[in-house]
């Protein structure tokens, strides 16, 4: 009930705020919307490999899935969406909620693909699948030409005589065609709105008896296995929720940037969110979401260098782990003083 | 029928066989032990019942139904629970949350329901809150409810795992040396709550002890092991005069 009341009236709150947000110097808004997409997507990591122990290194990969999936329905079937939904604020709301969702549930579903089996094994076998996977990924969006290839995605031409593409054919240059850009649908109002779900989302999953599965997983598999934990479909369930979000982040991301670029989902991007749970203490909810914060101002600061971007958080890694292995704001199990 | 029925169990790891032919039953309401010296195989039969290992040979069902083809997730569904010897509490929890873990396989309320918190969600978690406070009170543990489970001291531990396993509501329990580490008072004041639990929750209950006098006082039955084999079986007194068992403890190094 509680979170209830504090999850709509932050609903509230942020509806008021996105009406000041125009007057926002642009490159603060972009900060302010990242912040907001890494939020989701370090929160969403943080349900796989911090509340529930498992190590997934291709969040990325989900991410781009939802991404190029939401801005490809966007523009290819723009005028689908124009026609049902109309072009004003609710026909786009609509129209909007529903790629997001699209690109939710086809992140979940790949989520479903790569976890089945490779969390039904024993043993570590996540980080290097879910690696696999997020480059595989980046390799077909590379060679698919409908989505613009290794060229990036802006939006679809659609052409008089039916045909679609991301480019001007050169046997078409001369039929006329009408090109649908990816609108920006993504503003504050949607990004933090995301963020109120997902934060609304894992703190009542987790303050459940049913989230206690999750945190069994993570404590001790043989545990709860013997106290009727199905541990299998615990991990399943964590890295499918988490993958739905990686997929809403990457429609946020799609909708805001309006350009997709396979390299925005390479190695390092995963690696980076992984650094914000890790950093945030894994299974903190708090923690994940200033180390969010903290890890999209850090490189604003950093432009000059940014080529060592990767050395600076190995080197956060490790200075963390000798300080600190319990995250920036982890929980540390103190000893009760035994009388 | 009997509850547990242990049939020609064999199980082999390389060249070692570490239980041996085993035959052994448990009935309804009964409480029984196992005891033997260390290494006899006693951790080993547990492991088997509840499906971490697959016995090389032999079959092990529970009221008529198999359990080598189940994972221990579904043999504990089927109504076992145990301990651990090396206790294994989730150590990032408070001791009701450890026993909240228990509730998870029964809950009415899954995944969706418990992140919209639909009523039915709320009336469930004040019924488990309301089932973990009669357990905890049941063994003392009630102010230490909120305390990480691992920072207790070892007794205590000891008995939030046993509440943990009777919160699965078990038909069988099995405890693995739920007296180890404490002293003599205090294990006979355990064996005597164990018994009440029994007849309390009308359970059945195979418990392990490696030290023969713990048990005598309040197990109906005892098994003795020795090197995986079952050397005799009986009442408590036949046991304690049982040459066999006498030299089976005798020649124990320690
Ligand atoms: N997974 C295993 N692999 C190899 N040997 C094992 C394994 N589990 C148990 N054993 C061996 O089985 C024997 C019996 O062990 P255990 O059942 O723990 O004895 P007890 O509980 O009676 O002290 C020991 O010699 C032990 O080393
Ligand atoms: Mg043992």
């Amino acid at each position: 009930m509680k979170n209830k009341i504090l999850f709509i009236s932050s609903l509230v709150l942020i509806f008021v705020i996105n009406i000041f947000t125009n007057s926002l110097d642009p490159y603060f808004y972009t900060i302010l919307i990242y912040i907001g997409i890494n939020i989701i997507l370090a929160s969403s990591l943080n349900l796989i490999n911090g509340y529930t122990g498992q190590f997934s290194l291709g969040h990325a990969g989900f991410m781009a899935i939802g991404g190029y999936l939401s801005i490809a329905v966007t523009t290819y079937f723009a005028p689908f969406f124009i026609n049902t939904f109309g072009t004003g604020v609710f026909g786009e709301s609509v129209s909007f909620v529903i790629v997001l969702l699209l690109g939710g549930i086809a992140a979940a579903i790949a989520g479903i693909i790569v976890g089945v089996p490779s969390l039904r094994l024993k043993g570590d076998y996540l980080a290097i699948t879910t690696l696999g996977f997020a480059e595989i990924i980046r390799v077909i969006i590379q060679s698919l030409e409908v989505i613009g290839a290794s060229q990036g995605f802006r939006g679809a031409y659609i052409f008089e005589n039916g045909v679609k593409a991301a480019q001007i054919p050169a046997d078409l240059s001369n039929v006329p065609f009408i090109f649908y850009s990816v609108p920006k649908y993504t503003n504050f109002f949607w990004t933090f709105t995301f963020v109120a779900v997902i934060i609304y989302f894992i703190s009542n999953l987790m303050s459940s008896t049913y989230g206690r599965g999750f945190l069994a997983v993570k404590d001790d598999e043989v545990a709860a296995e013997s106290m009727g934990v199905n541990t299998t479909k615990f991990k399943v369930i964590a890295f499918v929720s988490g993958a739905f979000f990686a997929g809403i982040a990457g429609a946020l991301y799609g909708h805001f940037n309006l350009y997709l670029n396979p390299e925005d989902f390479n190695f390092l991007k995963s690696v980076e969110i992984v650094v914000m749970v890790i950093l945030g203490g894994m299974g903190s909810m708090i923690g994940v979401i200033i180390a969010a914060i903290l890890l999209t101002i850090l490189p604003e600061f950093l432009r000059g260098v940014s080529e060592y971007r990767m050395i600076i958080y190995a080197l956060l890694l490790i200075i963390m782990m000798l300080l600190r292995p319990q995250g920036l704001f982890g929980i540390k199990l103190k000893p009760r003083k035994q009388t | 029928m009997n509850l547990l029925e242990i049939k020609d169990c064999t199980m082999r790891f390389g060249g070692l066989t570490c239980v041996d032919k085993l035959n052994a039953f448990v009935g309804e309401n009964e409480l029984v032990g196992m005891i033997g010296p260390n290494g006899a195989g006693k951790t080993t039969v547990f492991n088997i019942i509840t499906g971490v290992y697959n016995p090389t040979e032999g079959d092990v069902s529970f009221i008529g139904t198999s359990v080598i083809p189940f994972k221990p997730y579904q043999v504990a569904a089927l109504g076992i629970s145990r301990t651990f010897q090396n206790i294994r509490l989730f150590s990032g929890m408070s001791v009701r949350d450890n026993i909240r873990v228990s509730f998870v396989k029964n809950l009415r309320t899954g995944y969706f329901k418990s992140i919209l918190q639909f009523n039915s969600y709320i009336s469930e978690e004040k019924e488990i809150d309301k089932r973990t406070d009669e357990l905890l009170e049941i063994f003392g543990l009630l102010d230490a409810g909120e305390e990480f489970a691992r920072s207790l001291p070892y007794g205590e531990q000891r008995k939030v795992e046993i509440v943990r396993a009777l919160a699965t509501s078990p038909k069988l329990l099995l405890l693995d040396e739920p007296a180890a580490g404490m002293n003599p008072t205090e294990k006979v004041e355990l064996m005597n709550l164990i018994k009440m639990v029994k007849d309390k929750f009308n359970i059945s209950i195979l418990l392990i002890e490696h030290d023969m006098k713990v048990v005598m006082g309040v197990c109906e039955r005892i098994l003795v092991l020795d090197y995986g084999k079952k050397i005799a079986e009986g009442k408590p007194e036949e046991i304690k005069n049982d040459p066999k068992v006498i030299e089976a403890y005798l020649g124990e190094t320690h």
